[in-house]
């Protein structure tokens, strides 16, 4: 730990605020002031990409399938998403953070990490860089980021979250053992609901609470992630800001407050499942070829199934329905499932060409 | 200028030379039929900017007509009213009376009397000259037979405007017609028409495509000239001319495989209509259809997973080759296969990524036909 505070990074993290809504309501000014929702249309099973504040003030949210952001707010508009203009958005967000970094590593069309401890500009300040960063969003493209800056990827991603819309946040290095030991848990990476309340029986209830415990403690209660648990609650994050990641799959899991055996209950979680992984993939502009259904059950024992498609695949009826197919062909035998998983991978990104792999290709003789 | 003439037989000369006729801003003249008429003989034209058809038809005259300057003269008259007219009118004979200085014609029939206000025809282009031609005949039907069945390979893309005609390879021992857009191919050859010099010209889509609703299906001989930069085609009543597409044929011989050992015989119409239903199922954007060939039988499929839509059908055939599973656009290959004839057809392949032959079994006559197409990849 001595080690890391020699090597103390800058980390910046930032997060447009409502991306795709805000996009639409910038490009047509009737949307403004107005609950808009870019997704699918509620006829069509679609589902929220982005909610517009306006939106969100009445619980809509993203991943929402559209008719409940529907019946939540009767008058609220659904816009058909233009991924083409978010896209060349984004590229010019990403011409912003390249004027003070080239050490980006871009999450989704409209979040990003940023390594400025070494800035371009010899500007010093990630403080400062940050709030440039937003001015020059704000002011070249009429639009509004909230920024978290901090020592790592984790606490900078927590930090941008604190005061969205529109807002900076900052904890610095003697800030960040402290803003850990206040964290309640379920913001914790990785800590979902049924972990949180497994936690808070515990009386684990913020990070105060979870440093009490030792490594060992922390892995046999939560298995791998604990030992994550342990070095994120004492500010340790080493991963560093990757320019080039790229993203294998995309995935979304629930496990259930009781395990499920019932096959109505089983679809209902694999339908809100199956709505949050379409959320994700039309984030990052995907689309894929192999669907694969995690199965574990009440004992622990786990298990996967895949199924793969010649064309690419990110609509949702058909992701739901592969994840169906494949947990209908289980042989369950009475016993309860505990989590269900739904992921993608084999990308290929939508839009490109015949040339790509993936893509049905007709061959050519010259 | 005056003469009479039968209204059918007007309008069916006038829609010989009228398909080529579209639109045109920059020169409006060519929305006009050019009228010239030479004692008992009326020649018509219509055109575009590349072709120009002209057909002649003899017209009827009065006794008392003995003026000579009545009897020759030329006029632009517009040709979508005078279509629209004739269309309308029972067969019957029509007087034409044209004013030569203000270009006006009237036209008088039985029903009625009609005014049209026409054009000088000095104005109007001029047939390109077949200077430093070279000619030869062959009989009217082989060229519309190799125009149908080449025709529509063609490729429509302007980038490669080679590609957006047909070759025509001539040489002393045969003529070669070929058409390619890159993801197929037609090649026929015959050998009982022939060029007495050898050589080569791209003719451009549009004039084929009337050339081949107006040259007689018999046996009746049309003459062919070309030059270093136009086609003459012409008989004793029709005469096209067009400009020649500049530029190079893509080399179609070296994608042609020589050697594709796998043989598949089967029915023609069984397949063409079983492609029909099982492509309903297929993604429209690509209309794949995948050929499971196992022993003698070929499994047809197709699948749109974004409708979960899937089409299967099964169909007997003759095979020798290993068994292989392959991938076409369906809209592609039925085209094919209804530009073919026969009962039976042989699909020759080698592997899933190489082109598939396609052949009629039985050779008619003279002429050796040769479709192919290039397979659907999904990639990996």
């Amino acid at each position: 730990m001595d080690q890391s505070q020699h090597t103390l990074r800058k980390i910046i993290h930032i997060d447009m605020d409502a991306f795709y809504a805000s996009v639409e309501q910038r490009d047509h000014p009737e949307y403004r002031g107005r609950p808009i929702v870019v997704g699918g249309a509620p006829d069509r099973r679609g589902v929220v990409a982005t909610a517009s504040y306006e939106a969100r003030k009445f619980g809509i949210r993203s991943a929402m399938s559209s008719r409940k952001a529907q019946q939540l707010c009767p008058e609220v508009l659904f816009v058909v998403p233009r991924f083409d203009v978010y896209k060349t958005v984004s590229r010019q967000i990403r011409d912003i953070f390249h004027r003070y970094t080239d050490v980006i590593e871009p999450l989704s069309l409209d979040e990003a990490f940023l390594d400025v401890t070494s800035d371009k500009q010899g500007i010093g300040s990630a403080l400062e860089i940050a709030g440039l960063i937003r001015k020059a969003i704000r002011e070249e493209l009429q639009l509004t980021a909230s920024a978290g800056v901090s020592v790592n990827k984790f606490v900078a991603k927590i930090a941008s979250d604190m005061n969205k819309p529109d807002g900076l946040t900052f904890i610095g290095p003697s800030r960040v053992v402290a803003f850990m030991e206040q964290l309640p848990v379920e913001k914790f990476f990785g800590v979902g609901r049924v972990t949180a309340e497994k936690m808070k029986r515990m009386g684990l209830f913020t990070g105060a609470d979870l440093k009490r415990l030792s490594e060992e403690e922390l892995i046999r209660h939560f298995g791998k992630s604990g030992g994550f648990y342990y070095r994120m609650v004492r500010g340790i994050d080493n991963r560093p800001v990757q320019p080039h990641r790229e993203i294998k799959s995309v995935a979304s899991e629930d496990t259930f407050e009781r395990d499920l055996d019932q096959p109505e209950d089983l679809d209902r979680e694999l339908e809100k499942i199956a709505g949050r992984v379409v959320q994700r993939l039309q984030r990052y502009e995907l689309k894929g070829r192999t669907i694969t259904l995690k199965v574990k059950f009440g004992d622990f024992k786990q298990l996967t199934r895949n199924q793969s498609y010649p064309q690419p695949v990110s609509d949702y009826d058909t992701i739901l329905d592969a994840a169906r197919t494949l947990l209908q062909r289980l042989d369950l035998e009475g016993r309860k499932i505990r989590l269900l998983g739904i992921s993608l991978s084999h990308f290929e990104a939508p839009g490109s060409g015949p040339e790509k792999p993936g893509a049905t290709q007709q061959l050519t003789l010259f | 200028m005056h003469f009479i003439v039968s209204s059918t037989s007007l309008l069916k000369n006038l829609q010989l030379v009228g398909g080529i006729i579209s639109a045109n801003v920059v020169l409006p003249i060519l929305e006009d039929f050019l009228f010239e008429l030479d004692g008992n003989t009326l020649t018509l034209t219509g055109g575009d900017m590349e072709t120009m058809i002209k057909v002649q038809m003899e017209i009827q005259r009065e006794l008392t007509d003995t003026d000579d300057n009545a009897r020759t003269g030329r006029i632009c008259i517009p040709s979508k009213i005078l279509l629209e007219y004739l269309k309308n009118l029972p067969e019957q004979p029509v007087h034409f009376t044209i004013n030569k200085d203000d270009s006006s014609i009237e036209i008088s029939s039985n029903t009625g009397k009609y005014k049209i206000g026409g054009e000088k025809a000095d104005e109007y282009p001029k047939e390109p000259q077949p200077n430093d031609a070279t000619s030869f005949t062959l009989p009217s039907l082989r060229l519309g037979e190799a125009i149908n069945k080449s025709l529509f390979a063609t490729s429509t893309d302007t980038l490669r405007p080679a590609m957006t005609g047909v070759y025509f390879e001539l040489a002393q021992d045969g003529i070669t017609f070929v058409a390619t857009d890159a993801h197929r191919l037609v090649k026929l050859t015959r050998n009982d028409i022939s060029c007495p010099e050898e050589g080569g010209i791209i003719v451009p889509r549009k004039p084929l495509q009337q050339l081949k609703n107006i040259i007689p299906s018999d046996e009746s001989p049309l003459e062919v000239s070309y030059n270093s930069s136009h086609l003459f085609i012409q008989n004793n009543k029709i005469r096209l001319s067009c400009r020649l597409i500049e530029g190079k044929f893509p080399p179609y011989k070296a994608v042609i495989p020589a050697d594709n050992p796998f043989n598949l015989t089967i029915n023609r119409a069984d397949l063409i209509s079983s492609l029909r239903r099982v492509s309903i199922f297929a993604n429209k954007s690509t209309s794949q259809v995948v050929f499971d060939i196992v022993g003698n039988t070929v499994n047809i499929s197709a699948q749109d997973i974004d409708f979960s839509y899937e089409g299967k059908e099964q169909l007997s055939c003759q095979y020798t080759g290993d068994d292989m599973k392959i991938a076409f656009n369906a809209k592609l290959l039925i085209e094919m296969l209804n530009n073919m004839e026969g009962e039976e057809i042989r699909l020759e392949l080698s592997m899933p990524s190489r082109a598939g032959i396609f052949r009629p079994v039985e050779k008619t006559g003279n002429e050796d036909l040769l479709m192919l197409l290039m397979p659907l990849m999904v990639g990996v």
